[in-house]
């Protein structure tokens, strides 16, 4: 079953893991996605053949071929079992053709990628299932590693990925797989989809940040296929690219050596990854043109502010404010506010910022969260109301989410800085 | 330093109805990746060592007593044995140690036992 000559050579970093994504989406396009789960148990067999395989003989001239090949055969097998896939005969017959022949060319692989990702976000799939779907199927995440990530149960995210299933399984439509400009009416929930997944990794409390950067870095893969290909080559990829890059580069200096999270103000900016801001800017730079401002504009505009800044005082405090109240128009939110009442303290000072938080009536989703109250008591702090700040500050320690952030809320809150 | 020649058969066993076919439970595609770092730094360690690298066994076969043929897998039988390999040692301890470092799965179990040479 090898090709005989034995390579020693080590194989990348998520190597099974990613192909695990490549050789679903090919596989699912040939066969039809609502045959997803029969691919993904033989591409799980493939990768488990080969794990005794390469260990004995070393790995074969050409791994993905190898892989492709053993998976197809595993497939026709389990298709060929079963007499009531008959009509799956002729993409069978054509499966078994393309093992004899060049199995794949980088053009078709990409384009079976993301013709899963936007099937991954049919609008039909319940939201919180969309992201589960892409994880397991495009990522090759596990179950177990999933809910890691996602910071739900098992069971939660084995319920999503039924329901995700069961959706496919009802759209009737692809037997034959759409083309992509098909599904192009999906992009701003293929942009929501990855967006998600790079806020998973990037505001995760994980503390190990391996985990979080895992998801991250999945976004930027999978958004830059998209940016690379005519489904999805529109000035809101580039931004969205540009923000995952610009939040990205800043990753490693949000923790401290003990893995404590940082405030901006605190964060040793040279350890800040130059190239990534270099690339999130190109991005951002190619973004900036068609007609229109969407909220990954605003939030890339916001973070390139932060990248370029010399230091926490000298950032451009008035652009910030003015992005947020941008940003605040295409995406309505609360929490836009807030954000802008704090560069609006760096700006013109606390007493305007707290004006304008006094003068919205926050939803309870906010005024219960410890995002409000953390900001307030800060805010309450610096402008010398003790006993309101102290009010706040007793709420946002008892809701924060985890050990570290409940650590920088009270180094930040704290009435004596030395504490 | 000569190779030692002695042979030992390693028996892989594992608990009998341990099914790992529910998709949850399976290997996900990253750790296979990591059992393979593992299993090919222990094929450097001990590549002098391994004469067959055996195979694995599929479940089920038969029992054959004379006349009597019953159906595996063996209902008495606890542990079933899941693959074999053959390894070259000085020694029953030496051997030990090799099974000792080969990566395993949760619960796997090796019996090592010297071949008698019978048939020289």
């Amino acid at each position: 079953m090898t090709d005989g000559a034995e390579h020693t050579a080590v194989l990348v970093e998520h190597y099974f893991r990613h192909e695990y994504g490549r050789l679903v989406a090919q596989l699912a396009t040939k066969v039809g996605v609502r045959h997803v789960e029969l691919v993904e148990d033989a591409v799980q067999s493939a990768l488990a053949t080969a794990l005794t395989a390469w260990v004995v003989n070393g790995l074969p001239r050409d791994p993905s071929a190898w892989l492709y090949r053993v998976a197809c055969n595993h497939l026709v097998g389990v298709l060929r079992q079963d007499a009531g896939r008959l009509r799956l005969l002729s993409s069978t017959a054509e499966l078994e053709h393309t093992t004899e022949t060049t199995p794949y060319f980088a053009n078709e692989v990409r384009d079976d990628l993301l013709r899963m990702l936007f099937i991954c976000c049919d609008e039909a799939i319940p939201r919180e299932s969309r992201i589960v779907l892409a994880l397991k199927t495009l990522c090759g995440f596990s179950t177990p590693e999933i809910a890691l990530r996602l910071f739900t149960s098992e069971a939660n995210v084995h319920k999503r990925l039924q329901r995700a299933r069961e959706m496919l399984r009802a759209a009737a439509a692809d037997l034959s797989s759409p083309p992509l400009d098909a599904l192009q009416a999906r992009l701003a929930s293929v942009h929501e989809v990855l967006y998600l997944l790079f806020n998973e990794g990037y505001l995760s409390v994980h503390t190990e940040s391996a985990i979080r950067r895992e998801l991250c870095d999945e976004a930027i893969r999978l958004a830059t296929l998209l940016a690379e290909h005519t489904v999805g080559d529109v000035p809101e990829t580039f931004a969205l690219l540009a923000l995952m890059h610009l939040h990205a580069a800043r990753l490693a200096g949000r923790v401290d050596g003990a893995g404590g999270l940082l405030l901006l103000e605190e964060q040793d900016r040279a350890r800040w990854d130059r190239d990534q801001i270099r690339i999130g800017i190109a991005w951002l730079a190619r973004s900036a043109s068609g007609e229109r401002f969407s909220r990954y504009h605003a939030e890339a505009g916001i973070a390139a502010e932060h990248c370029l800044a010399p230091s926490f005082r000298d950032t451009r405090w008035e652009k910030i404010t003015e992005l947020y109240l941008l940003l605040d128009r295409v995406s309505p939110s609360p929490l836009h506010t807030l954000n802008r009442a704090i560069a609006i303290a760096e700006w013109q000072g606390v007493d305007a910022a707290l004006a304008l938080l006094d003068a919205i009536d926050p939803p309870a989703w906010l005024s219960t969260s410890y995002l409000w109250d953390a900001v307030l008591a800060d805010l309450c702090r610096r402008a010398g109301r003790d006993e309101v700040s102290h009010r706040h500050r007793e709420r946002a320690l008892s809701e924060a989410p985890s050990d570290a952030v409940r650590d920088l809320l009270r180094r930040r809150l704290s009435a004596d800085p030395d504490v | 330093m000569t190779q030692p020649t002695q042979k030992y058969l390693f028996l892989h066993r594992s608990q009998a109805g341990q099914s790992t076919s529910a998709s949850d439970q399976r290997p996900s595609p990253e750790q296979m990746q990591a059992m393979m770092a593992k299993w090919n730094a222990w094929k450097d360690k001990f590549k002098d060592n391994i004469v067959d690298w055996g195979d694995k066994l599929k479940p089920g076969g038969k029992m054959v007593s004379g006349s009597t043929v019953s159906d595996g897998p063996f209902v008495e039988a606890k542990e079933i044995i899941g693959g074999f390999m053959i390894v070259t040692a000085a020694s029953l301890e030496e051997a030990v140690v090799i099974a000792q470092e080969m990566p395993g799965g949760p619960g796997a179990r090796i019996e090592v036992r010297e071949m008698a040479n019978a048939h020289m």
